[in-house]
C-alpha cells in the first residue's frame, strides 16, 4: 500500500500537463457535441481457476448529442463459453450538471446511467455492468483538472438481474453494490504543445472498488494505464488492472486491457 | 432636392461603417490538444468563417471571415460551448469609418449592436480592437465586476 502511494505521489509531482480521459473510468467532460466515437475496448483476464485467458472485447460507438449530454451504446462478446460469441450489450448516458471552467482549469461534475444485458452464467459474487451482468447503474462523478493533473472520482449505484438465457443471479439478494474510483492522470508529452500533430503521451493511476450492500464484500484494484493521443483525434490506451484486496468471489480479476478509439469531429448534422 | 438629400442620407447611414476583420478569442477549461482541436473543429464549422489558426500552447482561436459574410459573436461562443469549453476573453478587430462612440449609444457593428461601457466618448476610424464584455465572453469573474445587463442575441457590450 506505502508502495503505491509513492506511485501516486509520484505520478503527482511529475512535471507536465495532465488528461482526464481515463482508461478505467469516464470523467465528468463529455465529447463535443456533434461528434461521433468509435471504441474498441479489449481485456485479456486470467482466470484464477484454470489456466485459460478471458478474453473481452466490446465494440462502442459514442455521440456527443449536446454540450450537456453524450450517449454511448456497446456490444460485448467474449470467449468465457468455450467460443468467443456475443453476450449482450449496454447503453450509457451521461448528463454534466456542472461546469466551473477557468484557463487551463475546470471542475466539473455530471450524473449518469447504464442499462446492461448479458446472456452468459454468472460465475462470480463481483457485479459488473460492462460485459457481465445485466441489469443498471447509475452514479455521479466529479473530475477536477489543474493545468497538469486531472483528479477524478465516481460513486455508482448498481443492481444486477437475473442475465438472459436463464442464467439465474445465484448470489441471492446480494445484488446490490457500490462503486466507488478514484483516478489521476497526468501528461508526460509533449512539454509544450506545437501543434495537433503531437503525439501526447499520459500516465494513469485508477483504484477500482465495490462494496456490495448485502454481503458488505468488497474488493479494491489498482489499474495504472499508459494513453498515446495522436493528432489529437485517436487515441490507444494500455492497461494492467490488478487486485488490491478482495473478499468477494472473482474469476479474473487481474489482466491486461487495451482501449483503441478514434474521434470523428462534426460527424452529425 | 430635398428628397435626394435624404436618400443619401439613408444611402449613407446604410453602408457599413464598421467592420469585423478578425477574432481572437481565448477558451478556459481545457489543456489537452484533443480538447483544443474539438473547438478547432466546431469553429471551422460556421459558415462565415474563413480560417482558423489555434495557439495551443495559450488556448487562443484567431479567426478570419469570409467577405461579405454576416459575423455573429454568438454563434461563434455557442461553438466553443457545443465543444464542452467556455471563452474566458474575446477580441474583436473591428475597422471603423469615422464612428462617434458615446456613453448609451447603440453602435452597429454589420447586424450586431453595440454598447461601449466605460468608454470615453471618441470618434473611430481605422483597425480598433474591440473586447466583448457580455455573460459567456469573458470569465464569470470579470463579468460580475462589469454587470452590463443581458441584452438579447445581437446585441452586445464592449470596451475598446
Amino acid at each position: 500500500m506505502q508502495q503505491l502511494l509513492f506511485i501516486v505521489i509520484l505520478l503527482i509531482s511529475l512535471s507536465c500537463k495532465a488528461q482526464e480521459l481515463f482508461s478505467a473510468t469516464e470523467p465528468a467532460s463529455n465529447m463535443a457535441a456533434g461528434s461521433i466515437g468509435f471504441r474498441l475496448d479489449n481485456s485479456i483476464m486470467n482466470d484464477v481457476n484454470s489456466s485459460r485467458t478471458n478474453y473481452h472485447l466490446i465494440p462502442e460507438i459514442l455521440i456527443g448529442v449536446s454540450k450537456k449530454l453524450m450517449i454511448q451504446g456497446n456490444l460485448f462478446f467474449s470467449n468465457r463459453n468455450k467460443t468467443f460469441s456475443a453476450e449482450g450489450g449496454s447503453l450509457y448516458a451521461k448528463y454534466r450538471f456542472l461546469s466551473r471552467d477557468a484557463v487551463q482549469k475546470h471542475f466539473r461534475m455530471a450524473a449518469f446511467g447504464r442499462v446492461s444485458y448479458n446472456n452468459s452464467d454468472i460465475h462470480q459474487e463481483e457485479i459488473n455492468m460492462y460485459g457481465h451482468n445485466s441489469g443498471y447503474e447509475a452514479g455521479i462523478v466529479a473530475t477536477q483538472l489543474l493545468k497538469k493533473v486531472a483528479l477524478s472520482s465516481s460513486l455508482t449505484f448498481l443492481n444486477a438481474t437475473d442475465n438472459g438465457n436463464n442464467n439465474k443471479f445465484p448470489y441471492g439478494s446480494n445484488n446490490q453494490a457500490i462503486n466507488y474510483t478514484f483516478s489521476v492522470g497526468k501528461l508526460m508529452y509533449p512539454k509544450e504543445y506545437k501543434s495537433y500533430k503531437q503525439t501526447n503521451i499520459n500516465l494513469m493511476v485508477e483504484f477500482l472498488s465495490q462494496v456490495n450492500t448485502g454481503s458488505g464484500k468488497y474488493y479494491m484494484d489498482i489499474a495504472p494505464s499508459i494513453q498515446m493521443i495522436f493528432n489529437s483525434q485517436s487515441r490507444i490506451d494500455i492497461g494492467y488492472r490488478s487486485e488490491l484486496s478482495s473478499s468477494l468471489l472473482r474469476t479474473a480479476p487481474n489482466g491486461f486491457f487495451i482501449r483503441l478509439e478514434h474521434n470523428l469531429f462534426n460527424a452529425i448534422r | 432636392m430635398k428628397k435626394i438629400f435624404l436618400i443619401i442620407s439613408i444611402a449613407i447611414s446604410m453602408v457599413t461603417n464598421a467592420q469585423v476583420t478578425k477574432v481572437s478569442l481565448q477558451a478556459s477549461g481545457l489543456t489537452c490538444s484533443m480538447c483544443s482541436n474539438a473547438i478547432h473543429k466546431a469553429l471551422k464549422t460556421l459558415d462565415f468563417v474563413d480560417k482558423v489558426d489555434a495557439d495551443i500552447k495559450t488556448y487562443t482561436f484567431e479567426i478570419s471571415f469570409k467577405t461579405n459574410s454576416k459575423v455573429d459573436f454568438n454563434m461563434i461562443k455557442r461553438k466553443v460551448e457545443g465543444a464542452g469549453f467556455t471563452v474566458s476573453g474575446f477580441k474583436a478587430t473591428v475597422l471603423f469609418n469615422n464612428v462617434q462612440i458615446e456613453n448609451g449609444r447603440p453602435i452597429n457593428i454589420e447586424d450586431m449592436t453595440f454598447y461601449f461601457v466605460n468608454t470615453a466618448d471618441q470618434p473611430l476610424n481605422g483597425a480598433k480592437e474591440v473586447k466583448v464584455i457580455d455573460k459567456g465572453f469573458v470569465s464569470p469573474k470579470e463579468y460580475k465586476r462589469n454587470a452590463v445587463p443581458d441584452s438579447g442575441p445581437h446585441t452586445y457590450h464592449a470596451t475598446l
